[in-house]
């Protein structure tokens, strides 16, 4: 089966003699790419002693994480994608009031700054807790994997939620009216021609949201108790044991949940066909559905959305207080420091705006090779996108530091490490977006053009690009936001010049300035979403179709 | 439409390409500032390791005036030692604050191609010594070690000892006047005062597995106690236990912001929550432990000879004072007064900490202790 497969990918290579330019990007993009997320990848893998990975079965406390962040992948990714699908359906098919808010609201927990957004959930939701304690009355307890489990959902429902949300913005609403006309009831429609067309999106989605809840280090530090995950775990080996060789074996661990999630993911998905995007437009207003479940649905973002505000309304108010979490009267001292930094302030905006640039486009870029193109390394780019996602960032960062540190490429310190680190981070989010909105499109508009004498180039730029606009801002979005708040893949990559935001974040946070801190945090984030609603004063750059 | 989106998809073209055409530039330019650097970098080395028997070369060439710090210190710290070392020497330190000293001491690892840094300052010595052992870390004692006492230097001469932290109770003084006071608890003074039940599910410390300070918390009990009564401490102890925290430090802000009554972390740190207005104190309990906070050259760096002169200036009387004023940690010099609201040394009574033991017995240690808690 292996060679015939081979076969088939020589005879693919071969057909490109008849496209030289297109097979000459193919060549650049599979280089760069694989260069720079791979080599990276392999400096980690391969730093520790092949025995030390032996480790992974002997030591009981790494086993036992393992178990655990598989079960957290598990349950997170499920409660992420059903939360992210709720938001997405309420937001793009009903009608109902407070859209504004529910769609901030799918972007605020992207900005996730280092350290604050935990212990705000502590202030918030801990024993003493001003919700659970004082306002419920509740003894609940938020350490352990129920805990965790909420923050995570909240924290990452965002990046299924920018897959979804485009995926269901263009649903083939003349395909419901077809199944009811045939005499389908709702549950029917909805069952067996609504979900199954959306599969693309869940199911690029939960990718997305799991990669994240099995990389994510910062939230189980706090909230998880004794309850050890694998990323935790290796990121403690590093910062606390000064054992950077465990560190690598234990984050080389989270590569294969990783594999497997992919496999699963592309298996489901299938070679069935999700085309809704015809060119046969139809302008049918959604099918209503019944109140009940609209307002059902309503109150379950609401609700949502409150939980959300509440966490970044303490963030917020801290930065305007005494000392942060104790002390809540009203000073303007926290925002001295914050004046002392601007160029880091400069330095988080530039590296975030050209880093979700390069990697939006080089997605693009991707997801057109792998899903539209038979050119034989379908699978390998494919993967080769994805595959930062499984890296914790911070693991991410170090192969860069260790990577192009020496000839023939050697970077360290300078402003372009921390881009083109930050751009493989963001690709997998990109990806991910960009690549279910090409399953949506259907192949016959493109085979139009190229009968028509367009040239693949010619194709992809007219025809294509406009198409995917949604999804291509939206992945711009999301990277950029979480990338003004990012610390961990530029921690060992930063110099004295190209020091960010988040850099000083850290040092207050360790100095215990909560206050300022947080103060800073909200400057950052005030500055990140000014920059995206500027943005949007860019014609153009809004999409214009009817949600 | 289409076509003013085709228009304005060439602009953003265009400015991506810009963009990445200024990227490269600037990698070209960092290249080739690279390659100059470590060039007399590498000669620097050379002449500064036969420096030890010949007389020293540097004199030929310009005296550099500057110093690449890494550091694992607080950036206000950092940025004193910054200004009162330019005062008194002309040498202009440029550093990088870098959170932890795990942090610090991963990236002179991954660094070791082409050395960026010549200096590591602050942290735990525990984890100079991995780097000395991996070659990354360059000889040196300095003059002004002679006076201090001998667990301080290293005796190969890779690390050198300049400050101390010692491990304390952080005890929220309103929650206990509010829910312990009232029952007779006292203030907790010893290790041992932490058994009282009544702090059950209210204290917090960090787990040995992964936290240095928790280790040598554990190890702490083990060396005072013995090893049999040590576990049996240990164990009484887990049920008052809340949680252990991944990290050392975050205990503190836990049980500042009142979400538990008592936590176990280092003293200094302590004192900087508790200077940021909230309402804990320390408590430094008798055979307590401690660590001993280090300096290292980096071998390979630029600017070897200014690295050693930061070595000698660090160890100075005025220094020490300086530093201890502003991060409450203990000078390693004995004519230095302690820190503001702690104890003199003298009277803190430390444990018989042996170290060589310490770093032995961890593996088992960890592991024991891992059954121990179970899966709490």
């Amino acid at each position: 089966m292996i060679p015939s497969a081979l076969r088939q990918t020589w005879i693919d290579i071969k057909k490109l003699r008849h496209e030289p330019a297109l097979a000459l990007v193919i060549a650049a993009v599979l280089v760069a790419t694989g260069f720079f997320v791979l080599w990276p990848i392999a400096k980690v893998v391969g730093f520790p002693h092949p025995a030390d990975y032996l480790q992974l079965f002997t030591n009981e406390r790494w086993f036992q994480a393992a178990l655990n962040s598989l079960f957290m992948t598990v349950v997170s990714t499920l409660s992420c994608t059903a939360v992210a699908f709720v938001f997405a359906y309420a937001i793009t098919r009903l009608d109902i009031p407070l859209k504004g808010l529910f769609r901030f609201v799918t972007l605020l927990p992207i900005v996730s700054p280092p350290f604050i957004v935990a212990l705000s959930y502590i202030l918030l939701f801990g024993r003493q807790g001003i919700v659970s304690k004082q306002l419920l009355h509740a003894n609940f307890d938020i350490y352990g994997w129920h805990g965790l489990w909420l923050v995570q959902t909240v924290t990452f429902f965002p990046y299924a939620y920018a897959v979804i949300y485009g995926v269901l913005k263009t649903s083939a609403v003349h395909l419901e009216y077809a199944a009811y006309n045939l005499g389908a009831t709702r549950w029917q429609v909805f069952r067996h021609v609504f979900l199954p067309l959306c599969r693309p999106g869940i199911a690029g989605g939960a990718l997305i949201a799991a990669m994240n809840v099995l990389a994510d280090f910062g939230n189980p530090m706090i909230i998880a108790g004794d309850f050890a995950l694998l990323p935790t775990e290796a990121y403690m080996q590093m910062s606390g044991w000064f054992d950077l060789s465990s560190a690598a074996v234990l984050s080389t661990a989270l590569l294969l949940p990783a594999l497997g999630l992919f496999l699963a993911n592309r298996i489901w998905v299938g070679k069935r066909s999700y085309a809704i995007v015809t060119g046969k437009e139809s302008s049918l207003r959604a099918y209503p559905v019944p109140p009940f479940v609209k307002w059902g649905l309503f109150a379950c973002c609401l609700f949502l959305s409150l939980f959300v505000l509440a966490v970044y309304g303490v963030l917020f108010y801290g930065a305007f207080t005494k000392t942060w979490g104790y002390d809540w009267s009203f000073t303007l001292h926290n925002f001295k420091y914050v004046s002392a930094k601007g160029s880091e302030l400069y330095n988080s905006i530039r590296y975030a705006l050209f880093s979700s640039l390069a990697a939006a486009v080089l997605a693009m870029i991707l997801a057109y090779l792998a899903e539209r193109r038979r050119i034989g390394v379908n699978r390998l780019l494919d993967l080769l996108a994805i595959l930062p996602g499984a890296v914790p960032g911070v693991f991410l960062g170090l192969g860069f530091a260790m990577a192009f540190n020496r000839a023939p490429l050697e970077l360290t310190g300078t402003s372009a490490i921390m881009i083109l680190a930050l751009t493989i981070w963001n690709l997998p989010t990109c990806y991910s977006a960009c690549l279910a909105g090409f399953q949506q499109i259907g192949r016959s508009l493109e085979e139009a053009s190229l009968n028509l004498g367009a040239g693949s180039f010619r194709t992809f730029r007219s025809i294509l690009l406009p198409l995917l606009k949604g999804p291509f801002l939206s992945g711009l979005a999301v990277s950029f936001l979480r990338s003004v708040t990012c610390l961990s893949v530029i921690i060992f990559l930063y110099s004295a010049h190209t020091a960010v935001g988040t850099v000083s974040i850290l040092s207050l946070v360790q100095t215990g300035a909560w206050g300022g801190a947080s103060a800073f945090t909200v400057v950052l984030i005030s500055i990140a979403f000014a920059a995206l609603a500027a943005t949007r004063l860019i014609p153009g750059t809004q999409d214009r179709r009817p949600s | 439409m289409f076509r003013r989106w085709r228009k304005r998809t060439g602009n953003v073209l265009a400015m991506v390409l810009l963009a990445s055409m200024a990227v490269l530039s600037a990698c070209g330019q960092g290249n080739g500032n690279g390659g100059e650097a470590s060039s007399p970098s590498a000669s620097g080395t050379e002449s500064a390791s036969s420096g030890a028997t010949a007389s020293p070369e540097a004199s030929s060439a310009p005296a550099s005036t500057k110093l690449v710090l890494y550091s694992a210190l607080n950036e206000d710290d950092v940025i004193q030692l910054k200004k009162k070392f330019k005062e008194d020497t002309g040498i202009e330190i440029e550093y990088l604050n870098l959170g932890s000293a795990g942090e610090a001491s991963t990236r002179v690892q991954a660094e070791k191609d082409s050395p960026k840094a010549d200096i590591l300052v602050g942290g735990s010595v525990e984890f100079y010594q991995p780097l000395a052992e991996q070659g990354l870390l360059e000889k040196y004692t300095s003059p002004n070690a002679g006076e201090l006492d001998a667990k301080f230097n290293d005796p190969n001469g890779y690390w050198q000892g300049w400050y101390m932290g010692v491990l304390g109770i952080v005890l929220n003084k309103e929650r206990f006047e509010k829910e312990l006071a009232p029952k007779g608890v006292k203030e907790p003074e010893t290790w041992d005062d932490l058994l009282d039940p009544a702090y059950k599910g209210l204290f917090i410390t960090s787990n040995p597995a992964t936290a240095g300070g928790g280790y040598i918390f554990v190890a702490d009990q083990l060396f005072r106690l013995g090893e049999d009564k040590g576990w049996d401490y240990l164990k009484q102890l887990n049920a008052n236990v809340h949680h252990y925290t991944p990290k050392a430090g975050d205990g503190i802000n836990l049980t500042a912001t009142g979400e538990f009554v008592a936590g176990m972390s280092w003293a200094h740190d302590i004192v900087k929550s508790a200077k940021q207005g909230y309402p804990i104190k320390v408590i430094v309990p008798k055979m307590t432990a401690f660590e001993i906070g280090g300096v290292g050259i980096v071998k390979g760096g630029a600017n070897t000879e200014n690295a050693k002169k930061f070595v000698d200036w660090l160890l100075t009387k005025e220094v020490g004072e300086m530093n201890t004023q502003m991060s409450n940690r203990y000078s390693v010099r004995p004519d230095v007064a302690p820190p503001e609201g702690m104890q003199p040394i003298d009277s803190v009574d430390l444990v018989a900490y042996d170290r060589a033991k310490a770093a032995e017995m961890k593996a088992d240690v960890v592991k024991k202790f891992t059954d121990m808690i179970g899966t709490k």
